[in-house]
């Protein structure tokens, strides 16, 4: 493969230099956040449970009035999704005006 | 049933509130062309927001949620779950990259970047039966909401319920009617949390936010009546939980009509900020349903009548709505939960029927029969085909197969099994080919419907491919069969390559 033909190669896993990289390295870190806390939260919920249907240290718990898994899972999950994407549009919106900067194009 | 009276006020009530929207449409078409397109009026990110959170509320949402937490409890945070982490998935990996691409819809999208008519014909398909199958589990909401307001059987009430939203739709289109889909998401969101407000009230517990309040329920139904709400793995493994809460997630960032939302925005920043609106005004309905179920439990536990679990699952989908009079919510405020109802379930259909419409008279009858034809033979198709799949879904719904929050499940697995890898891999990765998609495809209808069936004769389909959680596992192996597929056959045309690299990825090199 020459040179030219590697400039336009497109991958996910390789990104090329420049914005592209810094956009990659965001969405993994942002998606690295979306899974682990929610099916590892599910999964640390499977590893403490003392019976078959799942009671455990974090059904006893309780917050704002809400056994503490069922909070978690049902209140602050969402929240947690709307916390990831404010993060990821606020760091690309930085990402964009730094590139933007560079190449004095300001459209975006 | 058949005893039953109709619902005067009620009924009085969802009539005024769609002629209202037909009127605002009315209205508003006078004073500009649409809400779609860059000549548009700007609606802002808030408003953005507000248009895809009304695109998205269904009787899957403002129902059949509702009625999954009453009958399996923790299990079916899975839906809360995957329908609002979805639309990460959605934001991150496709928003902005979809719009630089710029394609509309599903069909358009796949038969550019993978230069082929015949993926294009697959996505076409592929998106029609998720219009087809996500109706269905709307005819059924609007079945039973008819037959509760008039007082008849369920199978009346979906042939009724069933020509009125036809008649909408057509009346609508003739109209032109604009569709004001933040007028629509206000009716939606005060319709679903004003009687969950007055039921906490009457209850006793924080109904200022009745979100956060229904925690004493919960804590009342376990000391009172030893109803344990809450065990997580009560209904369902682990391994369910997660296949079903993954199916969701990747459903929600493949569904066509979903897809297509990125353009109403004049550019994409805008777009990136309105899903953020967007997921929060989904979440504040997500946050509120498990208030429903958990008031209804504790309603029937504290009048001494725990129905048996077939009659409960029979009731599920209407629960909200029995709820409010089984709390004594005032009648106009049922009526308008009602209204409410009626209409997400109104303008879903609506939406997805011209969605599937559209899909096969510009994807399958202009660009693969007759490229010839004119605007005025398309727009025939066009409506002869909204008919058409009106009347198939009538007929599937007659006898629905399940609870609306999982038929429409399976719409999202046949998304993510198809159309997500289409997506995914033809945004991030230039080498996938055509031959590659078209495989992928393939193989991700077979996952989905494996399931049903051939379930029986194998069981492993069944365990490894549940009917509303087959993406879970499909999902990445369709994925694993593009990339397969694609290594081993030539890459695509150097022109799209070099399109990806510069216009979707490198507009700011």
């Amino acid at each position: 493969m020459d040179k030219r033909q590697e400039s336009y190669e497109v991958n996910l896993f390789n990104p090329k230099q420049g914005y592209m990289r810094g956009e990659v390295v965001l969405i993994l870190a942002i998606l690295v956040g979306w899974g682990v806390v929610n099916f590892g939260f599910q999964a640390v919920l499977w590893l403490l449970a003392e019976n078959p249907v799942g009671e455990g240290i974090f059904t006893r718990l309780t917050f704002f009035n809400l056994p503490y898994h069922f909070w978690f899972t049902a209140q602050f999950l969402p929240l947690w999704f709307i916390i990831l994407c404010v993060i990821f549009n606020i760091y690309l919106d930085r990402l964009t005006e730094r590139h933007s900067r560079r190449r004095d194009r300001t459209y975006e | 049933m058949n005893s039953d009276p109709v619902k005067f006020w009620p009924l009085l009530i969802v009539t005024g509130v769609l002629v209202s929207f037909v009127l605002a449409g009315l209205r508003a078409k006078s004073q500009e062309m649409s809400d779609y397109g860059f000549s548009g009026r700007y609606i802002g990110r808030i408003g953005g927001g507000a248009a895809i959170a009304s695109n998205w509320m269904s009787a899957a949402s403002f129902l059949g949620m509702a009625g999954l937490l009453y009958l399996q409890g923790y299990f079916a945070l899975a839906y809360v779950i995957g329908w609002t982490g979805g639309y990460v998935l959605l934001l991150v990996l496709m928003a902005g990259q979809i719009r630089r691409f710029g394609k509309y819809t599903a069909p358009d999208f796949v038969g550019a970047r993978y230069d082929s008519d015949v993926a294009r014909l697959l996505a076409a398909l592929i998106s029609i039966t998720i219009s087809v199958i996500y109706c269905v589990a709307q005819f059924k909401g609007i079945g039973m909401l008819f037959g509760w307001l008039f007082g008849i059987d369920y199978g009346r009430g979906v042939v009724l319920g069933g020509a009125v939203v036809v008649c909408y739709v057509v009346v609508c289109g003739m109209l032109g009617v604009a569709r004001n889909q933040q007028m629509q998401y206000f009716v939606v969101i005060v319709s679903f949390i004003l009687p969950l407000m007055f039921l906490a009230h009457r209850f006793g517990y924080f109904w200022l936010l009745p979100q956060f309040g229904y925690g004493e329920g919960i804590q009342d139904l376990a000391t009172e009546f030893n109803i344990d709400f809450t065990a997580p793995f009560a209904s369902g493994s682990l391994f369910q939980w997660v296949a079903l809460c993954f199916t969701l997630m990747v459903g929600t960032a493949g569904l066509p009509h979903v897809l297509s939302r990125f353009y109403i925005l004049p550019n994409v920043r805008d777009a990136r900020w309105s899903v953020v609106w967007g997921l929060f005004f989904i979440a504040l309905i997500y946050w509120s349903a498990p208030a429903y179920a958990v008031f209804a439990r504790l309603l029937e536990a504290r009048g001494g009548y725990i129905p048996d679990p077939a009659v409960a699952g029979k009731m599920a989908d209407i629960m909200v709505l029995k709820t409010a009079v089984m709390g004594g919510v005032p009648v106009w405020l049922t009526g308008l939960l009602a209204a409410g109802a009626v209409s997400a379930a109104f303008f879903t259909v609506t939406g997805l029927l011209m969605t599937g419409a559209s899909s096969l008279s510009h994807d399958i009858y202009y660009r693969l029969i007759n490229p010839q034809a004119s605007e005025s033979r398309k727009m025939a198709i066009a409506k002869g085909g909204t008919l058409v799949l009106a009347a198939l879904v009538l007929v599937i719904s007659l006898r629905p197969p399940a609870l609306i929050a999982e038929i429409t499940a399976v719409a999202f697995a046949l998304a993510g099994n198809t159309i997500f890898p289409a997506f995914l891999l033809g945004i991030w990765w230039g080498r996938a080919n055509r031959q590659g998609v078209i495989a992928g495809m393939v193989l991700g209808v077979m996952i989905t419907f494996a399931a049903p069936l051939c379930g029986n004769a194998i069981p492993l389909f069944a365990s490894i491919f549940p009917v509303t959680s087959s993406a879970f596992c499909g999902a990445p192996l369709v994925v694993l069969v593009m990339v397969v597929v694609s290594l081993l056959t030539p890459p695509p045309s150097e022109e799209m390559r070099r399109f990806l690299a510069e216009v979707v990825h490198g507009h700011l090199d």
